[in-house]
């Protein structure tokens, strides 16, 4: 029978075959999806945030893993949906208003996919609002905002604004991007600052008050 | 002493006055919002200013501006643009923040309901759009066309269709160009395209009607790792035709020109970089090392890499792969401390950037504060030559026109203390 650690590992070394084949055996021997899914996937995206850290490995390598999770999610979501399993946290991500770049978000989203939230991805160029509509829908734990630029950081502020305007006590928000620093992330009334990909798992967790 | 032989001391790691660049690349230019600005600022004639490159919306910097500002470089630019049409037929266009400037005749755009702006390949109206300005935006981002990716078939041939040899009438421009600038004592900076390897805001082909291959930024990234086979043979391929092209190109350019910009992969991240050490030497630097030297072989030309990020760990590497300066030296990521990359590396290489942070003091400080950050560069990066003077990478929309001026004050005043 194939052990989780070995679908761990197949993730952490992003083999997308070894991970949706491991995992379908899991399945196909009993293992609960949600077992799976937090003591298979989950660590094997841990080490990858951990090594992304570390200057070990870099963002060809977190995009070749993300995938392979990804194909063992397609298998595990709907068994996990049927069985009214959800995560426990709900994050809002997306890339403000006026900044279309997306990799360092979609890493973002992944990290926290793989660390078994909920991820409500946004996309792109979007409005304070939607960012507001989003997360009162889920009832979301953190938004996340993502933004390059330095044209777009005034939209960063403007989120928070509206976010806090609606008064939503539970929701706690993250900054990151290239050109945001902790100091902004404070200036503008955000909850926490999320330097890469390899930090902004840990950031979420404090935020949510997980402690394990 | 000239500029060009200001540049040139400063090339040849001599000390001497430090030489400026504002505007001479697509990677140490302005926005064409901050060029009205400052043309304004210094009493220059008004007028629309000229979009020389769309990308990016980088504005042309006049002689009137460049005097004005004390750069010492100048472009010799190419015919074509990032989405394929040529820079000539110049005509109005109201930008998205209201700025009438001059466009190219095939800058053919269409705008949404919302207010974003897409922009068309070749000036193609038929095709899918390949550029797209969000309606609060001030530059275009590649639309990613990506058709559907056959992993047991791919052909780097599919990846290679913008590597053509020079056209009949590119080899009209150049000829045109170098003669127009015949005479010209700043130091001119060229480049061909075609040179640098592996450069994600080239991958998605903004310039092609219909491009095949790998398009997709994510996908890129995943098979330089999956299938570096497949990346060596576009890479093979491509060294071929930009030598070719070189060859080509320098017996119009001959030693007119100071510098060719060889190659804007960028290596780094905000904290980190985009591939080992490892990789960069086993995938890139047979490449580069091609390139450059042809280059030194046969001309006099020095050689500019650009990478953006925490590229410390790569420098090394750059430097062993034929590459003579560096830019944007972005101080401002991890591990890239003026003062120690001087130390480490400033016999080796031309700092040409690394003048004032464009993420943070220069587009929201105040002007003292650039002051003292482009000061503190000055000192760092100047001594014993080896340093050209430009800021971390275009300078940004909305940054303050007080700001911009600051640091060219800053500078001035800096070599005229030292003179």
């Amino acid at each position: 029978m194939p052990q989780l650690a070995d679908l761990t590992a197949a993730v952490a070394a992003g083999n997308r075959k070894d991970t949706a084949r491991l995992t379908q055996e899991l399945l196909d021997a009993g293992v609960e999806p949600q077992v799976i899914v937090e003591k298979g996937l989950v660590p094997g995206m841990s080490i990858i945030g951990e090594k992304f850290a570390a200057n070990e490995i870099f963002v060809p390598e977190m995009l070749i893993a993300a995938r392979s999770m990804k194909g063992a999610l397609a298998l595990l979501e709907p068994l996990l949906a049927d069985a009214g399993v959800k995560p426990e946290h709900t994050v809002v991500i997306g890339t403000v208003q006026g900044d279309l770049h997306d990799i360092g978000k979609n890493l973002i989203a992944m990290m926290w996919k793989g660390a078994g939230f909920e991820v409500i991805d946004l996309g792109t160029n979007v409005p304070a609002e939607k960012f507001l509509a989003a997360a009162q829908e889920h009832n979301a734990s953190v938004v996340g905002l993502s933004s390059l630029l330095t044209t777009t950081m005034p939209a960063m502020r403007e989120v928070v604004k509206v976010l806090r305007e609606a008064g939503l006590t539970k929701t706690k928000i993250v900054v990151g991007g290239a050109p945001i620093t902790p100091t902004f992330a404070t200036e503008i009334g955000a909850d926490g600052y999320a330097a890469d990909a390899g930090s902004a798992v840990a950031v979420a967790r404090e935020l949510m008050g997980i402690t394990a | 002493m000239t500029s060009r032989e200001k540049v040139r001391r400063a090339l040849n790691h001599e000390a001497g006055p430090v030489p400026v660049d504002f505007g001479s690349t697509g990677l140490t230019g302005l926005h064409v919002s901050c060029v009205a600005a400052l043309r304004d600022h210094y009493g220059l004639p008004p007028h629309p200013e000229k979009v020389w490159e769309p990308f990016q919306m980088l504005g042309e910097v006049e002689d009137d501006l460049a005097a004005a500002l004390g750069s010492d470089c100048v472009g010799a630019m190419g015919r074509g643009t990032m989405f394929g049409f040529a820079n000539e037929g110049w005509r109005e266009w109201k930008t998205p923040w209201g700025q009438v400037v001059l466009v190219p005749a095939d800058f053919r755009t269409r705008e949404a309901e919302n207010g974003d702006v897409f922009i068309f390949p070749q000036g193609d109206t038929s095709v899918p759009a390949s550029g797209h300005m969000p309606a609060k935006g001030y530059f275009f981002d590649a639309v990613v066309r990506q058709e559907p990716i056959d992993e047991d078939n791919l052909n780097p041939a599919d990846n290679c269709e913008e590597f053509t040899v020079m056209t009949a009438e590119e080899i009209t421009h150049w000829r045109e160009t170098f003669a127009r600038m015949q005479g010209e004592n700043r130091a001119i900076v060229s480049g061909i395209g075609g040179t640098g390897f592996g450069d994600i805001a080239l991958v998605p082909a903004a310039f092609l009607k219909h491009p095949k291959g790998i398009r997709d930024i994510a996908e890129w990234y995943m098979v330089l790792l999956e299938d570096p086979d497949y990346v060596h043979q576009i890479f093979d391929y491509q060294s071929k035709v930009a030598l070719q092209n070189l060859e080509t190109f320098a017996a119009i350019a001959g030693d007119a020109i100071d510098v060719i910009t060889i190659c804007g992969t960028d290596f780094g991240t905000q904290t980190s970089q985009f591939c080992s050490v490892q990789t960069f030497n086993d995938l890139y630097a047979p490449y580069y090392r091609r390139i450059n030297d042809w280059i030194h072989e046969h001309t006099t030309w020095r050689t500019f890499k650009h990478s953006c990020g925490a590229v410390r760990p790569l420098i090394d590497s750059f430097l062993a792969a034929g590459f003579d300066i560096l830019n944007p030296v972005q101080c401002s990521a991890t591990g890239m401390d003026p003062n120690e990359l001087k130390a480490e590396f400033g016999d080796r290489v031309v700092f040409w950037g690394g003048g004032v942070d464009t993420q943070k003091t220069l587009p929201f400080g105040s002007p003292a504060a650039v002051r003292t950050e482009v000061l503190e560069r000055l000192k760092a990066f100047s001594p014993g030559g080896g340093f050209v003077f430009n800021t971390i990478h275009n300078t940004q929309a909305r940054t303050p026109v007080e700001n911009i001026v600051a640091m060219v004050d800053t500078v001035r005043e800096f070599n005229h203390a030292g003179a």
